[in-house]
């Protein structure tokens, strides 16, 4: 299992459109890939339970790979949050 | 007339089109034949995302990527595993397709609803709209074209659903009237991208209103005018061809430096009071924050706001302006709101009793937990301080002292701020306009707040209809004060703002810049108009102007002069 916190950096948060690219590519994987937010687990392979969580700008989370191919998750998730989404 | 909330300027007139709902009931059952019944499903689901594909792609022409991106969601929801996936496994189990399909969409309806957060609550009209759309599908219910609706035509419906909108020919509709819906709902995101006057949360408007009659939509003040004359419809005709003409006008300023017509420039900042106005206020083009109040973070709710959490809010609106300037100002509030944690209590004058930075003060725990959010989100952007209600030195001193504590506590915790953080003044009270020379070489800068500063000055409550013509910014006193205080910020080198109303106002602005005023702060929706009404003017004529007002002896005097020049 590997883990790594980050902060959320575009404006909207996890809003439809980072929220479907992200849940997406992390459909990708064979790992099962969490948001930890809030003290919630979050499906991050599910869009509508990422909009549910309200994950907004500025706030704290922690993303969780567990699987085969964990490093490769994690490192693209890591990518997409740091990036903003290329917002 | 009827009145509802103006959630998309300009005006429209034309012939209403009723969009009636139809009803969309059916007989839950049990299904043995699930085979048959999940391709029944999958066929519906099919049919909706290609039908929305296209919407959208009317969407992307008419209106733009955004929005187009808003009916793409919808695809994206109904494909997430845990809506088409668990819907499947429902029918699979022998439940019906809309059965199944209600139930899951409801449990997401649900589950956004009750998250008290406004983005997520509209994306449970998203769910809706998708469950409305299959289940239409599913049950075989024709919906009316808004896309062949005459040119002319005013939308009248309970609610505009985004798929609805999607229809909407900009060519053909010049209005929108709703019954339900705010100004930050999807009808009015979506009609004010697609620059169709709206005024929604009209109450019966579905009855009130028949197909086929003329009304006209003020969408800029929230009017429906049912059976108009010919005399309203000209001078709404007149006013819609001004609208229009101003607009087009005005884009020319997006993206242009605030500058004089000697080409000195200005900074154009804007007001704001939550972190999700700053993104308005970037929208809008200002070049910054020049007040951001932060009482809304105490209001509508049991107990005061945690350093954290005012820390999320400052650096959030301090990540969206990138760099740009922002002036947050610490609590402004005293007995005049009902903050029952704060044990504020009932005092025959509140405007001139405990309140600001006075009772900031009197609650050193609580005003350094503002301070301290405020450092710690300094070092995200250019964040700067600004006390409200300053009447004497010692409160700026005693103020900064406090900044100065909240700096050596972060200190010790190792956390960044911004060392070299401005602290400035509001200057909104008389005593602090007559002792501006001796706060300007404390202070490194000033926010003038026309607002108080007109109330404080000539002692006259605007909310008052009694003594209201007194409160004018336009009163000799008024605009010597202002004259003052920018000379004395002037002399000591600190920039000098304004973040008053007075900002925005065109016979205000060739006074300010005669006076030497370096910053402007307006609403959003002012940048524009503002950045055109500085450009008009040179220093010399400004200065004439500002030397002819300075010489009058009356407010009437000044407004009546005023009104010629610009």
């Amino acid at each position: 299992m590997v883990s790594k916190k980050l902060t959320i950096v575009n404006a909207q948060g996890f809003h439809m459109r980072p929220a479907s690219t992200f849940a997406t590519a992390m459909g990708k994987y064979a790992s099962d890939v969490t948001i930890k937010h809030n003290g919630a687990d979050v499906n991050a392979k599910s869009l509508m339970n990422i909009i549910a969580a309200c994950i907004k700008c500025g706030n704290e989370i922690e993303v969780v790979a567990n699987g085969a191919d964990e490093n490769d998750a994690l490192a693209e998730a890591v990518q997409m949050i740091e990036s903003g989404f290329g917002e | 007339m009827l009145k509802g909330i103006a959630a998309s300027e300009g005006i429209g007139i034309g012939k209403v089109m009723i969009v009636e709902e139809h009803s969309l009931e059916y007989q839950p059952k049990q299904v043995a034949d699930t085979d048959a019944e999940l391709q029944r499903f999958r066929d519906a689901v099919e049919a909706f995302c290609k039908e929305t594909e296209e919407q959208a792609e009317a969407v992307r022409k008419s209106a733009g990527e955004k929005e187009a991106e808003i009916l793409m969601g919808h695809i994206y929801m109904i494909k997430d595993p845990g809506m088409i996936g668990t819907m499947e496994a429902q029918i699979t189990g022998g439940q019906c397709a809309e059965a199944a399909l209600e139930q899951i969409c409801d449990m997401f309806i649900e589950a956004f609803s009750s998250t008290g957060d406004e983005v997520t609550q509209q994306r449970a009209a998203d769910v809706k709209d998708i469950k409305t759309a299959i289940l239409s599908i599913l049950l075989g219910v024709k919906t009316v074209k808004i896309s062949e609706a005459p040119a002319g035509t005013v939308i009248v419906a309970r609610e505009v659903t985004p798929s609805m909108t999607a229809g909407i020919n900009k060519e053909n509709i010049v209005g929108i009237v709703t019954e339900t819906g705010s100004q930050t709902s999807h009808s009015a995101i979506l009609a004010r991208a697609l620059e169709i006057p709206a005024v929604l949360s009209v109450e019966n408007a579905t009855t009130q209103l028949s197909s086929g009659e003329l009304i006209i939509v003020d969408g800029s003040e929230g009017d429906v005018i049912t059976a108009p004359g010919e005399a309203e419809v000209q001078t709404y005709s007149a006013k819609r061809d001004a609208y229009l003409r101003e607009k087009r006008e005005l884009e020319n300023y997006r993206g242009k430096k605030t500058t004089n017509a000697n080409g000195d420039e200005y900074e154009l900042f804007c007001n704001i009071g939550t972190p999700k106005d700053a993104v308005k206020a970037m929208t809008a083009d200002g070049e910054g924050v020049g007040l951001f109040r932060t009482e809304f973070l105490f209001m509508d709710r049991n107990a005061l706001p945690t350093e954290d959490e005012q820390f999320e809010a400052y650096k959030q609106a301090a990540l969206v302006l990138k760099g740009k300037g922002l002036i947050i100002r610490t609590l402004d509030i005293g007995g005049d709101k009902e903050i029952p944690y704060l044990g504020l209590e009932k005092e025959e004058n509140p405007f001139m009793g405990y309140r600001a930075i006075r009772y900031c003060l009197g609650h050193r725990d609580l005003f350094k937990s503002q301070l301290k959010a405020i450092l710690r989100a300094s070092a995200y952007g250019d964040v700067r301080i600004m006390f409200p209600l300053i009447t004497a030195v010692e409160e700026l001193r005693e103020g900064k002292a406090l900044v100065e504590e909240a700096k050596s506590d972060l200190r010790a915790s190792g956390i960044e701020f911004d060392e070299n953080i401005k602290i400035g003044v509001m200057t909104e009270t008389a005593a602090s306009g007559v002792i501006a020379h001796l706060l300007a070489k404390e202070a490194d800068f000033f926010s003038i707040g026309t607002n108080d500063l007109t109330g404080y000055t000539m002692a006259a409550d605007r909310g008052n209809s009694d003594v209201a013509y007194l409160y004018s910014p336009f009163q000799p006193s008024v605009l010597m004060m202002i004259q003052r205080i920018i000379k004395c910020a002037r002399e000591e080198g600190i920039p000098v703002g304004m973040c008053g109303e007075a900002a925005a106002n065109p016979m205000m602005i060739p006074l300010l810049i005669s006076f030497g005023l370096t910053e402007f702060s307006v609403s959003a929706p002012s940048v524009l108009k503002v950045r055109k009404n500085i450009s008009k003017w040179t220093k010399a004529e400004a200065d004439k102007v500002a030397e002819a007002v300075m010489s009058m002896t009356t407010e009437a005097e000044v407004t009546a002069y005023l009104k010629t020049v610009v």
